[in-house]
């Protein structure tokens, strides 16, 4: 499956499908009040259980650059939704809207992702976060 | 020919019945999953029902630190958040055991049809429990006890003690769906026995379970803050 049909394939899922049951809670590792939405250029895919983990190089006005750690959904919930382990690749540039981690560090939960092709996807799973299924 | 005719009835009907009993036993094979997201159980309640805590057990709820979810730390989620969390699960069924096997932490449970439970039970409590079952018409009614009290009932900090008990039934509705009840029993959490109820569905022909293992790339958890339930969250 290519990259364009998968994430096409995603979209047409995203009301249907129902996220993989989250491994943490949201809360206790991200900030809902730090929302950041962040354009860059894939660095990293970690492919894995229990969040995929992607890495985004970040160019901040000034010129100087930040790589961003990415926490999304787990690999089984991203799969059913159109995700494949290629759709991230390295030198994509990609926009994320995702929520920053309370210890201020580089890290963001990624909520959704804005692939290079403009299509807006569900990256994160049923953990209670914003935009999450969870009630 | 009559005659015939008779002991060809007389074969069909004594073949028939036994095949006739057994097919009365619905068959819950296949892959399901609940049909809403039952992360917060309270919420998911129907209007106007509340959980009949003790003062202990709201003390708990209420004072829960979201960052010691055992999920978080790759544990069980416990029999009857396997099913009620939002992930499918495979049900495998034979006239003795009916298994379940959950994609989410790809864990299972063994349910011993007119089974009983050890006799010291209470004495090697489990993540996931005891469970055994029996048919009452199209239910398939399973109890369980001999669990530890290191579960949550749901995503959103409902704890128990080891006095749990559970009452499940799954009843057959149609080919595609289940209809799930669990009545929780606590006398250390909970004042009175209370049920939850879910429709649970059948998934895709194509879709199958995914292996999820939760230590592959876990990098959370030493991460986590202590945090409050927020109400509402």
């Amino acid at each position: 499956m290519t990259q364009k049909l998968a994430f096409s394939l995603a979209a047409v899922l995203l009301a249907a499908a129902l996220p993989a049951l989250a491994h943490h809670s949201f809360s206790a590792e991200y900030d809902n009040n730090k929302p950041i939405t962040l354009k860059g250029k894939v660095t990293k895919v970690e492919w894995a259980n229990p969040h995929i983990y992607y890495y985004l190089d970040v160019t901040d006005a000034k010129g100087a650059t930040k790589n961003y750690a990415i926490e999304g959904g787990a690999p089984n919930g991203l799969y059913r939704q159109g995700w494949r382990k290629d759709s991230l690749k390295i030198g994509d540039v990609i926009t994320v809207d995702g929520y920053q981690a309370k210890d201020g560090t580089d890290h963001v939960n990624g909520r959704s992702v804005i692939t290079a092709e403009g299509k807006k996807i569900f990256a994160g799973s049923d953990d209670g976060g914003p935009n999450s299924n969870y009630r | 020919m009559r005659y015939s005719l008779y002991l060809l009835s007389c074969a069909l009907i004594g073949g028939a019945l036994p095949a006739l009993a057994q097919s009365k036993t619905p068959d819950l094979s296949g892959m399901w999953d609940g049909a809403r997201p039952t992360g917060d159980i309270a919420r998911a309640l129907p209007k106007g029902e509340k959980i009949p805590f003790t003062p202990l057990g709201l003390e708990k709820y209420k004072n829960v630190d979201m960052a010691t979810n055992p999920n978080g730390q790759c544990l069980p989620p416990g029999p009857s958040r396997s099913v009620t969390g939002p992930s499918p699960f495979q049900i495998v069924q034979s006239p003795d055991i009916v298994a379940i096997l959950f994609e989410n932490h790809f864990d299972f449970r063994m349910i011993y049809i007119n089974g009983k439970h050890p006799a010291d039970v209470a004495d090697y409590p489990t993540f996931m429990g005891h469970s055994i079952g029996k048919w009452e018409g199209d239910t398939l009614v399973v109890d369980t006890v001999g669990m530890n009290d290191r579960t949550w009932l749901d995503s959103n900090g409902l704890q128990h003690s080891e006095k749990l008990h559970l009452t499940e039934k799954f009843s057959k509705k149609g080919n595609d769906t289940i209809h799930y009840a669990v009545t929780y029993e606590d006398p250390v959490y909970f004042t009175k026995p209370w049920t939850f109820d879910l429709e649970v569905v059948r998934q895709k022909k194509d879709d199958r379970l995914l292996e999820y293992v939760c230590e592959e790339n876990e990098k959370d958890f030493k991460t986590l803050k202590p945090t409050s339930r927020k109400v509402g969250e």
